[in-house]
């Protein structure tokens, strides 16, 4: 409330975009490229979480003119009025988008958002490990069921969220993710405190490098950061791949979308900057350079084949079914959750 | 005049940025949280929906022992490490105190030296040391399993919490117990010598009473940071290690319940303080006898 952002670079005001962005969530070449394009400035400001992001916004932080939040923060955003409608006149690439990707619940007719890019919340795994113990890698058993996790307990990491867990576990009950029963909540809290023992870790932020140096053998975690832990596994010359793949069972699929923020005070710019980004050159290079999901169609001829090869990244139609995007929670059933969490926490 | 003109400076410092924060503290751990976030208005907003005080973010905490144990369990975790640090800390300010003086800077200089780099980076540091594929887990678990022993894991244990609060901590806990030896009067244990004490009773009869200054100032500053810390839980700890401050900055970070993560505050807040008046209250005779 009390917090005020103010702008860091004294260039002309009507030059800058501020741009409010996950860490690393846009490559340096296409920055550059929009910036000859529109002689202006992109300043970028940078969060690791929605929540953060959120929390940030809620104490008053104002002057960016585009976010790309995840689905359930978006539809937040959207019901605390903090956005501006997006005017599709000016998005001419908005076509390029594929249809499964737009009209979602959280923003129905896409009046506020534009999709970016999306990640899926799914295992990975050392592939020597995996093979050699003899254990599946298409299952939330893996993580979940003590008849596997003996064979790799201390070597199991899952991510530090209250959503991403509890999803998981209500994916592998068979219960949707959005699914707000306390009962059910319940049932995967047991479920989760069955599997405890054998987790290393709630780890969020440094799953990456022990997968990549071999410490951690499976970890619950984002399909960017798998990606890169491949990349730096093969960089390094391991002797061992990290594999990823979407559970049968089903995953969280978090679509990121460009939305307007209504403090922001170049809408025409931002606009230009949310249409540049619907090209599919532009939109791939950060495919290219993180893995992450494409929802844009015209990106694909540009994407690096064994990316776009990645069922685990692009999934074909059926699995496609079986994920599901997180919807934002009322605050009586945060408070709910909150307990269960923090009762899995201390148990 | 100029009493008052020197002390406002850090008074309205204090008025604004201590005092004030704390009263908006007081004040939202008594509101409804907001429903995107934030707080829920203290006057009608018109729209059906909460607003006004509660009692409700307190009667939570207390509706369930959970909380209570995580209070608990944060106290045993800062006074473990406070008690860590005190007998790894005094016999290093014992030695430097004792050291000739034209070494003392240096030995100073080299307790406050981790402070060069970022905590974060030193905490990662750990992480490394204490790895399964680091030297000292290897060798641990080699001799485990000679003994026909299951291995253990270093990172990710209550242990390497500890670990890290103790490294963290201990140069808080050197200083002022250096400073208060430092000052001791050698003459006394030499009386005391003349009295007939033996090295132990000296110790125990001059020094330990004449350092107990030291030794609460440490302890304060060792015990409350340590009460409030969450990264180090967060990067060192396994699966049962939350602490108070993790979940206080759940509630902020997390999952957008402000109203009880100021109602957590405001609790610790107090227990630290009745601590603190309970600790005063207890040194002063003995300060006073010494």
């Amino acid at each position: 409330m009390w917090l005020v952002l103010f702008p860091t670079l004294p260039v002309l005001a009507a030059d800058t975009l501020y741009l409010y962005n996950w860490n690393n969530y846009i490559s340096d070449e296409t920055i550059a490229r929009f910036e000859a394009q529109c002689a202006c400035k992109v300043v970028q400001d940078y969060y690791s979480d929605n929540e953060e992001m959120l929390a940030k916004i809620a104490a008053g932080a104002s002057g960016y003119d585009l976010i790309v939040p995840t689905g359930n923060a978006v539809e937040s955003l959207i019901r605390s009025r903090q956005l501006r409608p997006i005017d599709k006149a000016r998005l001419p690439h908005l076509k390029n988008i594929k249809p499964a990707f737009l009209n979602t619940p959280f923003d129905p007719g896409n009046r506020y958002s534009v999709p970016y890019a999306y990640t899926l919340t799914l295992i990975g795994y050392n592939t020597a490990k995996v093979k050699e113990l003899g254990l599946p890698s298409d299952t939330w058993a893996l993580i979940f069921e003590p008849r596997y996790l003996r064979k790799i307990k201390g070597r199991v990491t899952v991510l530090d969220s209250q959503r991403e867990l509890m999803a998981a576990a209500m994916k592998y009950l068979g219960h949707s993710i959005n699914d707000t029963d306390e009962a059910k909540w319940k049932q995967a809290r047991d479920l989760i405190l069955r599997a405890k023992p054998y987790w290393a870790a709630f780890n969020a932020s440094s799953y990456i490098k022990e997968l990549t140096v071999g410490n951690i053998w499976v970890a619950h975690g984002y399909s960017n950061d798998m990606f890169q832990a491949d990349q730096d596994a093969r960089r390094a010359g391991r002797p061992f791949a990290i594999g990823y793949g979407i559970p049968e069972e089903g995953a969280v699929l978090a679509l990121d979308s460009m939305v307007l923020h209504k403090t922001g005070r170049h809408p025409a710019l931002a606009h230009r900057f949310m249409d540049f980004m619907l090209a599919g050159e532009n939109s791939a290079e950060l495919t290219n350079l993180i893995g992450s999901g494409n929802p844009n169609r015209a990106a694909m001829d540009h994407i690096r084949p064994e990316i776009a090869d990645n069922r685990a990244v692009f999934p074909d139609a059926a699995t496609l079914r079986r994920l599901e995007m997180m919807r934002d929670l009322d605050r009586r059933s945060r408070r709910v959750l909150n307990r269960i969490w923090t009762e899995i926490k201390l148990r | 005049m100029t009493k008052w003109a020197v002390l406002s400076p850090p008074t309205l410092f204090l008025l604004a940025f201590f005092l004030a924060p704390a009263l908006i503290m007081v004040l939202a751990s008594f509101q409804y949280p907001g429903e995107f976030g934030g707080l829920a208005p203290l006057t009608d907003p018109g729209d059906g929906k909460e607003f006004g005080l509660t009692l409700e973010n307190h009667a939570f905490f207390f509706s369930d022992w959970l909380f209570a144990e995580i209070f608990a369990r944060s106290f045993a975790v800062a006074a473990a490490s406070t008690l860590i640090c005190l007998l790894l800390a005094y016999p290093v300010a014992w030695l430097i105190a004792q050291s000739p003086r034209r070494h003392r800077d240096l030995l100073v200089l080299l307790v406050i030296l981790p402070f060069a780099s970022n905590f974060l980076i030193r905490v990662y540091a750990w992480m490394i040391l204490l790895g399964p594929q680091a030297a000292l887990a290897r060798t641990l678990n080699g001799v485990l399993a000679a003994l026909g022993l299951e291995p253990v894991s270093l990172l990710f244990s209550p242990c390497a919490v500890l670990v890290g609060m103790v490294y963290v901590h201990l140069p808080f806990m050197i200083l002022p117990l250096y400073t208060n030896l430092e000052k001791h009067d050698p003459v006394l244990l030499d009386a005391a010598q003349d009295l007939g004490a033996n090295a132990w009773r000296r110790f125990w009869g001059v020094t330990w009473p004449l350092s107990l200054p030291g030794v609460f100032s440490g302890s304060a500053l060792v015990f409350i940071p340590v009460l409030g810390m969450f990264a180090i839980p967060d990067l060192l700890g396994g699966t049962r290690d939350m602490l108070i401050g993790n979940l206080i900055k759940d509630q902020f970070l997390g999952v957008r319940d402000w109203p009880f993560g100021a109602a957590l505050s405001i609790m610790l807040t107090l227990a630290v303080l009745s601590l603190a008046g309970a600790a005063a209250w207890l040194s002063k005779p003995k300060a006073r006898a010494a």
